[in-house]
């Protein structure tokens, strides 16, 4: 590292493109973290300098380069609970709403993309039925996609390590999982509320089906997108959900960088986007 | 109460009637329709088809749905085609000042199929065409981005073209850039913001 030391011109060089490609806003105080994972990278591409890896990332037509070090940047890793403020927001503001202007009793539709192992979909059932009185009165269908069909079949055995449960409080434990080994496996009756299928976001065959949902959840996966992957995967999930329908991205991602299609909704747990009532 | 599965697709076209064949031609007509969910689905699936582009652009000059509008741009720029990439050039020229951002994004997806067109944009008579082709070269992932902006700051007569140039210089330029910008600064010696901009350019080039 001391043989490519980052300058601060360079620094704020990078910061501006990389916030400006992904939405993500690194702070000075962030200067190390980014700064080890440059060098980690000028040093993997055989570059010398930043600015001669700088020049690769932004002029690379296939964008690999920006890819990798975007995944390098974001620290990828989920777990039960994972950034609970949404899930208080779905509850106490999202679902209030959604709930007041449904003229039927059809059921409430969920579609939570990427499943990854499961974590999130589960976590959504689980906070539904811990805080959310109207479970007693409506059906929720909670649909849960990845393109990775062995991460979707480890999703579904639903057998997770102490660090995936590690934010669920011991009493949920309790209640929910049964030790499984040095593991803990999620109930047959949570595992079996969510229907997991295959989907690859940015194939039109894939999404054509997916329709009428409530609420899509996507959270930390657009981010490792390129542009145009993102903005196509924004209007599918604009047809996906029902006119008035609400869209919660990770805490970094901003549909507004990638799309005007939504309105922000800045509710007191947290900024959703969602889609006009009046749309069709 | 409780949860319930039903398969994804249960509620899907498969079970609407369709008005449309979706066949090219069948496409076409639906790109027509008065139902925006129709045409977003025929800008879509409009991409598998021959002359595709062309249709687009011209519904793209009639659409009134934001929506709509979005899916189209976006389905030009991934055919981006002949047709496709001067239909959003045109778009430069329009008075509509979300469809000249909605063209600029477009095209600054399109490195190799805006390249060859490039030296024309900045060559434009149009002053604000000029400046649109620089706000294109801001993300544009090609090796030539610098040295049209040299080209820029070296023979640009129009202050506002220069400046826009000059700023993204700062950012993506070299050594290469130093002595143009020196040039630029003394040949608009009596605009402060030049001054700026061009200090500003070169002491982030010195840093490199």
């Amino acid at each position: 590292m001391a043989d490519t030391p980052i300058s601060e011109e360079e620094f704020q060089k990078f910061r501006e493109f990389f916030y400006r490609k992904t939405g993500i806003q690194f702070e000075s105080s962030k200067r190390y973290f980014v700064d080890k994972r440059l060098v980690e990278r000028i040093e993997a591409t055989g570059n010398d300098t930043f600015r001669s890896y700088f020049t690769m990332l932004r002029f690379q037509a296939s964008g690999e380069e920006l890819q990798q070090l975007t995944n390098l940047m974001t620290v990828n890793e989920t777990y039960f609970f994972r950034e609970e403020y949404q899930f208080k927001c779905l509850v106490d503001s999202i679902l209030p709403e959604i709930v007041a202007r449904k003229s039927s009793r059809s059921p409430i539709r969920i579609w939570v993309i990427p499943s990854s192992s499961g974590e999130e979909p589960y976590s959504i059932a689980l906070y539904l039925l811990e805080h959310w009185a109207g479970i007693n009165d409506w059906d929720i269908e909670i649909i849960s996609s990845d393109i990775d069909t062995r991460i979707l079949a480890q999703a579904r055995q639903g057998l997770y390590s102490q660090r995936a449960i590690q934010q669920l409080p011991v009493r949920m434990l309790q209640k929910y999982f049964s030790r499984v080994g040095d593991g803990y496996q999620l109930c047959d009756d949570i595992r079996s509320a969510v229907e997991f299928t295959r989907v690859n976001l940015s194939e039109r065959a894939d999404t054509r089906a997916y329709r009428n949902f409530d609420i899509v959840f996507c959270r930390n996966l657009l981010i490792y997108f390129d542009d145009i992957s993102r903005k196509t995967a924004a209007e599918t999930f604009y047809d996906a959900l029902n006119p008035g329908g609400f869209i919660l991205l990770g805490h970094s991602e901003s549909m507004s960088r990638i799309s005007s299609l939504y309105k922000v909704r800045k509710f007191p747990e947290a900024i959703v986007y969602q889609r006009s009532l009046e749309t069709r | 109460m409780a949860f319930i599965k039903k398969s994804p697709g249960s509620e899907t076209l498969a079970h609407e009637e369709r008005r449309f064949a979706r066949d090219c031609a069948g496409l076409a007509l639906e790109l027509e329709s008065a139902d925006a969910s129709e045409r977003r689905w025929a800008a879509r699936d409009l991409a598998d088809c021959p002359d595709a582009s062309a249709l687009l652009l011209s519904r793209l000059q009639r659409e009134d749905d934001a929506s709509v509008r979005e899916l189209i741009l976006s389905t030009l720029t991934r055919l981006g085609d002949e047709v496709a990439v001067l239909g959003l050039v045109n778009c430069l020229r329009s008075e509509n000042a979300a469809l000249r951002n909605e063209a600029i994004e477009c095209m600054k997806q399109l490195p190799d199929e805006v390249a060859p067109i490039m030296q024309c944009l900045l060559a434009d008579a149009d002053a604000d065409v000029r400046i649109f082709a620089v706000n294109v070269l801001e993300s544009l992932c090609h090796p030539e981005v610098e040295s049209w902006l040299i080209q820029v700051i070296e023979s640009d007569a129009q202050v506002n073209v220069c400046a826009t140039a000059v700023d993204l210089l700062g950012e993506v330029g070299s050594a290469a850039a130093r002595d143009a910008l020196l040039r630029l600064k003394a040949r608009f010696a009596d605009e402060p913001y030049m001054q700026f901009a061009t200090d500003l350019a070169l002491k982030r080039l010195a840093a490199n």
